[in-house]
């Protein structure tokens, strides 16, 4: 059921030198390459960090619930499925539909940021804040930046629902991707590795 | 041409990752989170296959890097496994009681 779209030389960005092969804004792609560097300079920090003080991050890692961040995942796994559904919509030319996946990837982004809103609110109620210990600081750090790249990659999706055209939404899922990448990411390390 | 991967394709790459993150979930023994006893070194090492899978299967699917080219795929691919690395070594070496200070 693959699909086949033709683009002027046979590549998506002819003319983009190395990034001609990539689908969506050549541009999107330089900031996806540039903040996963950055996530991995993060996890490289908190790793140290951890290695420095096992026992205390530990104490203080008990106090996530992992079961909440795994529903978050397949929140938003399931979110970037709508994305990737909407691309293939849009280069059928089937605009009603991509619109409906857009509108879904968009909806299950709100799902995710309510329940990562209601963690937060009761890891706040707990006194749990980022000033708590350096697990916390870590925690709060790293999910509030992701958390930032969720609301923006919600900006995108609606932003390209409203000005529909093939090229914008590669681009805006492919940002969408970057999202649940890193939170694949975050999840292990933040509630699952013990 | 730029070949998209096709509902299909997706469909089936969206279950493998609900699936895996199930056995993340479970290979972390949730259910012994409440002791918070350390995780068996295979369990953790399940939990770091699953999510490397998960990642690849995502840039691969659904951001389509199977149709950008050997040298896309592997930026991605080994930008990938640097940060797997780095995740791991930081959590094999609070394990083994290595600190970096």
């Amino acid at each position: 059921m693959s699909e086949a779209r033709p683009h002027g030389d046979g590549l998506p960005n002819p003319g983009w030198g190395p990034f001609a092969a990539l689908p969506g804004n050549p541009l999107m792609w330089v900031l996806i390459l540039s903040e996963l560097l950055v996530f991995a300079a993060f996890f490289a920090l908190y790793a140290w960090q951890r290695a420095a003080a096992p026992a205390r991050v530990d104490a203080a890692q008990r106090h996530l619930d992992p079961l909440m961040g795994g529903l978050n995942t397949l929140v938003l796994l399931t979110s970037g499925l709508a994305a990737a559904l909407a691309v293939e919509a849009i280069a059928a030319g089937r605009r009603r539909h991509a619109r409906r996946w857009l509108g879904a990837a968009l909806g299950l982004g709100a799902v995710f940021c309510t329940i990562k809103g209601l963690e937060y609110a009761d890891k706040l109620a707990a006194g749990l804040t980022p000033e708590t210990n350096l697990f916390f600081g870590f925690y709060y750090g790293l999910t509030a930046f992701h958390f930032a790249h969720v609301l923006f990659g919600m900006a995108l999706l609606a932003l390209v629902t409203w000005r529909l055209s093939t090229d914008n939404v590669e681009t805006a899922a492919a940002f969408w991707h970057l999202v649940d990448l890193i939170w694949i990411l975050l999840y292990p390390l933040l509630y699952l590795l013990r | 041409m730029t070949t998209l991967p096709g509902a299909r394709r997706l469909l089936i790459a969206w279950a493998t990752l609900m699936v895996l993150t199930l056995v993340s979930m479970l290979s972390a023994r949730l259910e012994e989170a409440a002791q918070w006893q350390a995780l068996p070194l295979w369990s953790a090492g399940l939990v770091l296959l699953a999510t490397a899978f998960k990642a690849h299967r995502l840039l691969m699917v659904y951001l389509n890097l199977r149709a950008a080219g050997s040298a896309w795929r592997g930026a991605f691919v080994g930008l990938l496994a640097l940060t797997l690395a780095l995740i791991a070594g930081g959590y094999l070496a609070a394990r083994w009681g290595i600190s970096p200070g």
